[in-house]
């Protein structure tokens, strides 16, 4: 074993000192390190066309599986009209229960997730974040492929409370809240899984009664 | 070819994701090549690299619908490749124990005279198999893609400080193991 390099060499190798800055003594130190770091094989890497072709054959096999097709009937967005004839007074009538509605809402505490069931296929849940400061909270989970700006949460007031209210399809869902369109945070009512990557994903399973807790 | 260019990595993860499975063609010839070096560098040969890099590309449409932000879909695939990497490197320690570095190869004092760049290009090349992954791969990122601390930080979530250390470690391991190949 022979001594490590001196740590002004190192800042040479770092690109931080230039080899002309060393003291004389470290001269020689110097070249024979920036040499060994030079030995680096810089060369490009090409590799064969076939991968293409290999990764095509495997991705068409995959997306033809019957779990990926029905994975991808789930996830896919679908685009829905709705038209609604309505008179006056059910205008006013709807305004006067959803005014006390949020008002029931913000008169106590409420689980971060509440549920009602929507329809066989989809469940309706609630998202609550409370977020003091935040400029903008949105929801993104596997239910809308992550897109940071498909499902904005609303603030109650001036409380720090941003809620919104989801129609999700039964199965399970990862998901996170992003706050002020970057920042990424885990549902702290829920609970969480390792994403691969280092960050934390939200869970919730969507059953035909509401959701369960995993 | 044009559409192909101008379309944007969000584009083509959205199609993808909307059905049009053949879309992720252009990806695969996208990234294809942009990180074979690092994956040939991290595993010391060129054609296991083919094989991490064809895996990390199938791996990645699987998870697309994973890909919390599709306009960053470069950083995400170069992250499983990397995790590819680290599991193939930790495969091959357990299933093929290193051997020494080469001392067979002419030194700069043999009289000979025979030891020129691509030998010592080759001890180097030996030497990194040595080093942790993480060292190797810092050294990898730094010095063969030639990116800063900063940037490696941002890809690998690693603290500037951090990479420097490991980076420094290597820097002494590799001195001593490449003694007499100087």
């Amino acid at each position: 074993m022979i001594a490590g390099y001196h740590p002004l060499v190192k800042q040479v190798l770092d690109g931080e000192r230039s080899l002309a800055d060393l003291p004389a003594h470290l001269r020689t130190e110097g070249e024979e390190a920036v040499r060994l770091v030079q030995a680096a094989d810089r060369a490009p890497v090409t590799l064969s066309a076939a991968v293409e072709q290999r990764v095509m054959a495997a991705v068409r096999g995959h997306a033809a599986s019957p779990s990926r097709r029905a994975w991808h009937w789930l996830h896919a967005p679908r685009e829905v009209q709705l038209r609604l004839r309505v008179r006056p007074w059910v205008v006013w009538g709807g305004a006067l229960a959803a005014a006390a509605a949020l008002a029931i809402l913000l008169t106590r505490p409420a689980p971060s997730r509440v549920t009602q069931v929507a329809s066989r296929d989809s469940v309706f849940v609630r998202f609550v974040l409370y977020a003091p400061g935040a400029r903008r909270v949105a929801v993104a989970g596997t239910f809308n492929q992550w897109d940071r700006s498909a499902a904005p949460l609303v603030p109650a007031g001036t409380s720090g409370v941003w809620t919104t209210t989801l129609a999700l399809p039964v199965g399970q869902h990862q998901y996170a809240f992003v706050v002020d369109g970057e920042r990424w945070v885990a549902d702290p009512g829920a609970p969480a899984v390792d994403d691969g990557f280092g960050r934390r994903n939200s869970l919730v399973a969507v059953t035909a009664h509401g959701t369960r807790a995993l | 070819m044009g559409l192909e260019a101008e379309a944007s990595d969000a584009d083509v993860v959205r199609a993808v994701l909307g059905g049009d499975v053949e879309r992720y063609a252009v990806l695969v010839r996208r990234y294809r090549d942009r990180y074979a070096r690092y994956a040939a560098r991290m595993l010391g040969s060129r054609d296991i690299a083919e094989d991490a890099v064809q895996d990390a590309l199938v791996r990645a449409f699987d998870r697309l619908a994973d890909c919390r932000d599709p306009t960053k879909f470069a950083g995400w695939l170069f992250l499983i490749l990397r995790n590819r990497c680290f599991a193939e490197r930790r495969r091959r320690r357990r299933e093929r124990p290193l051997t020494p570095v080469d001392d067979g190869l002419a030194g700069p004092d043999r009289p000979d005279g025979a030891y020129d760049q691509l030998e010592r290009q080759r001890a180097l090349e030996q030497s990194l198999q040595h080093l942790t992954a993480e060292q190797r791969e810092v050294f990898v990122l730094k010095h063969v893609e030639g990116m800063a601390y900063e940037e490696i930080a941002q890809v690998t979530g690693a603290t500037v400080a951090s990479l420097k250390m490991r980076m420094h470690r290597a820097y002494d391991r590799l001195r001593d193991l490449m003694r007499g190949h100087q």
